[in-house]
């Protein structure tokens, strides 16, 4: 039998039933859409991850202060100075290591942003020149700080983009020239910065949400020292450095690197007043957790897919029951045994990847929903399409072949006796 | 009526069914031959092998003893395969419940032998036309079964038979399923091709109203070939 005039009958057969073809499929629709759905969803999370992550820069090693909940002296005293984080000898010495590129500080100003009297969830730090371009930002209006405003001291500032919206009312349009006040100093705006995945480091509740002002700058308005007080007492904190970004020149190495850099910090600091992060660290676990997400989904997919799988032989079966004298008169027509075992196991495959296709359509439909009504973002692969179809094929072929072997051998003389 | 060549012989032809302990022989070695052109009835009371003989010929079902020669050539090696493409060459079936497809239209329905003989699409189109204009329902082509009468159904059947050039027709109770006038319209098509084309014909029937058609009679009675008396035939082949 000629594979054209299989084709054309298998279609023909399921397009003779549509609602009964439709109904048998359903397993397959629902199995890949769910499974669409759920790879399109885990991978939006993951694009969204790793682009938080490589926004960080895959090549930088982050350094940065924690705060000691702890008082350094005795607890009654009145008053105590509590020196931790990175100082600059710190910065001296990584400097002087191998694989070490540039390095770029930022230092919490540790003051309060206000609108008004409502305080803000904005922070305001003073950092090196680099900044921006090491941890991936970009200006989207004004400019950022220059060489002169680092030599002189000014009294200027860039802010994140999310920061615009919080200090200023909407209609508000020509904000660069106006100033950022807080307590001990008045700031002018020259800049919004951007950063893409609004990334969020440790230290730093988001690169959007922050007010960057020259180190040179804030070293003299806030100095190093931040006095804190209470009820019947005084905490003095002296802090150097806040964060520390260190570009590596070799990130086959960076790993090492960072563990030159922990058991440094680690012997010359007597407590764990430090954090360390590597985006390419943190990228590649990521990559490994979101690897074992897609298994145990594709084992739920395999799940779902054998059910569906499982009702189309059902169907098949009772199909071929059903179709006994067809069958017979076919074979005494002529047709062989293949002819008549291809036909039934096209006509499964058809079904199945039928199923797959509308699956498809399903799984996107279910993936815009969520996103639309929950936010999550998604993002449909075209691997995902490629392997449901290829797996509702292997499903048509696998769950078909029985009922196929079954009508090419059914006994002739029998089948057309069937009524 | 011995014309020049033969399309079928059963040389002692036998067949038994083996039902666990028990065996059963429904065609106790049939002598037969039938010659191109004749029209041949196959009677017989129900249980006399007629069934079986009528399978065997079909090619559905393999003796268990003897020869048999179609069309020249002894069948054996019975393969499925092989079977499969001697049925779709070699012989035209047609049913007493005409078997059509009532999914396909006539025309798809006649090309079914075809298909199976992998013949291109408009090669089959053609031939199809061809034979419902010969059953006289040239203008049918694209309805369905459904929508037919039974003997316009028998008629479409009788098509599909002849689609392949078949040595013989091979009819069981063709007009069983259908009223006097129209089985008469049928009888009259088979008399026409069996006189106009010189189409091997072979009809099982019980029908003895038949009886008068044919030009001549092969009587089983229990697995045996027997004449108008009952007395049994044996042909001996040597002679001839």
């Amino acid at each position: 039998m000629l594979i054209r005039d299989l084709y054309g009958l298998s279609l023909h057969n399921l397009l003779l039933h549509k609602v009964r073809s439709l109904l048998t499929s359903l397993g397959i629709i629902f199995g890949v859409g769910s499974v669409i759905a759920m790879l399109a969803i885990s991978g939006g999370a993951k694009k969204e991850a790793l682009a938080q992550i490589a926004a960080m820069g895959i090549d930088n090693i982050i350094v940065y202060t924690k705060t000691l909940k702890k008082a350094g002296g005795s607890e009654k005293a009145r008053s105590t100075t509590l020196e931790y984080g990175l100082s600059h000898l710190d910065l001296e010495n990584i400097r002087k290591m191998d694989n070490i590129g540039h390095m770029t500080t930022a230092r919490d100003a540790r003051v309060r942003v206000t609108k008004g009297i409502e305080a803000l969830d904005v922070q305001m730090f003073w950092v090196t020149e680099r900044f921006m371009k090491d941890l991936n930002c970009k200006i989207v209006r004004g400019r950022w700080l220059a060489p002169s405003d680092f030599l002189n001291a000014t009294a200027v500032c860039v802010i994140g983009k999310d920061v615009q919206r919080k200090l200023f009312n909407l209609g508000e349009k020509e904000i660069l020239g106006r100033k950022v006040l807080v307590p001990g100093g008045a700031f002018s705006i020259v800049g919004i910065l951007e950063n893409n995945a609004g990334t969020t480091i440790e230290g730093i509740n988001s690169l959007n949400d922050s007010i960057y002002i020259p180190s040179t700058t804030g070293k003299q308005v806030f100095t190093e020292y931040t006095i804190e007080t209470g009820p019947r007492m005084i905490k003095i904190h002296h802090v150097e450095n806040d964060l520390l970004v260190i570009k590596v020149k070799d990130t086959s190495v960076i790993d090492h690197t960072a563990k030159r850099i922990s058991s440094l910090l680690a012997k010359t600091h007597k407590e764990k007043d430090w954090g360390i992060n590597v985006p390419l660290s943190l990228l590649k676990q990521k990559e490994t957790t979101q690897n074992i997400f897609t298994i145990v989904m594709g084992s739920i997919a395999a799940i779902s897919l054998i059910v569906g799988g499982i009702g189309i032989m059902n169907i098949m079966l009772a199909n071929v029951y059903e179709r006994r004298k067809e069958i017979g008169t076919r074979r005494a027509m002529g047709a062989k045994k293949r002819d008549i075992l291809f036909q039934f196991l096209i006509e499964t495959v058809f079904l199945t990847v039928m199923g797959g296709i509308l699956g498809i359509g399903l799984g996107f439909g279910l993936a815009a929903a969520v996103t639309h009504f929950s936010g999550m973002p998604s993002d449909v692969s075209m691997w995902s399409i490629i392997g449901s179809i290829t797996i509702s094929g292997i499903v048509g072929v696998v769950f078909g072949t029985y009922p196929a072997w079954q009508a090419a051998n059914q006994n002739p003389i029998q089948a057309l006796k069937a009524e | 009526m011995r014309s020049t060549r033969e399309i079928i012989r059963f040389e002692q032809l036998e067949k038994t069914y083996y039902l666990g302990a028990i065996d059963v022989p429904v065609l106790k070695g049939i002598d037969m031959s039938i010659a191109q052109g004749e029209f041949v009835g196959i009677m017989g009371a129900s249980g006399s092998g007629k069934s079986t003989m009528l399978n065997i010929l079909g090619l559905l079902d393999v003796p268990t003893g003897g020869r048999y020669f179609l069309d020249g050539k002894e069948v054996k090696n019975f393969s499925d395969n092989y079977l499969a493409s001697l049925r779709n060459q070699k012989i035209g079936f047609i049913f007493q419940s005409f078997n059509l497809s009532p999914h396909l239209t006539v025309a798809q329905n006649i090309e079914m032998p075809m298909v199976y003989a992998e013949i291109p699409r408009k090669i089959r189109r053609a031939r199809a036309i061809e034979l419902a204009q010969q059953v006289k329902l040239g203008h049918r082509l694209s309805h369905r079964p459904t929508e037919l009468s039974g003997g316009e159904c028998q008629r479409i059947a009788i098509a599909r038979a002849l689609s392949n050039k078949p040595a013989y027709l091979l009819a069981d109770e063709p007009t069983g399923n259908l009223d006097e006038k129209t089985s008469d319209e049928i009888i009259g098509l088979f008399q026409e091709l069996h006189r106009a084309q010189k189409t091997t014909i072979v009809m099982v029937t019980h029908n003895p109203e038949l009886e008068v058609i044919f030009d001549r009679v092969i009587r089983l009675r229990d697995g045996r070939v027997v004449d108008e008396e009952g007395e049994e035939i044996t042909t001996n082949y040597a002679d001839t």
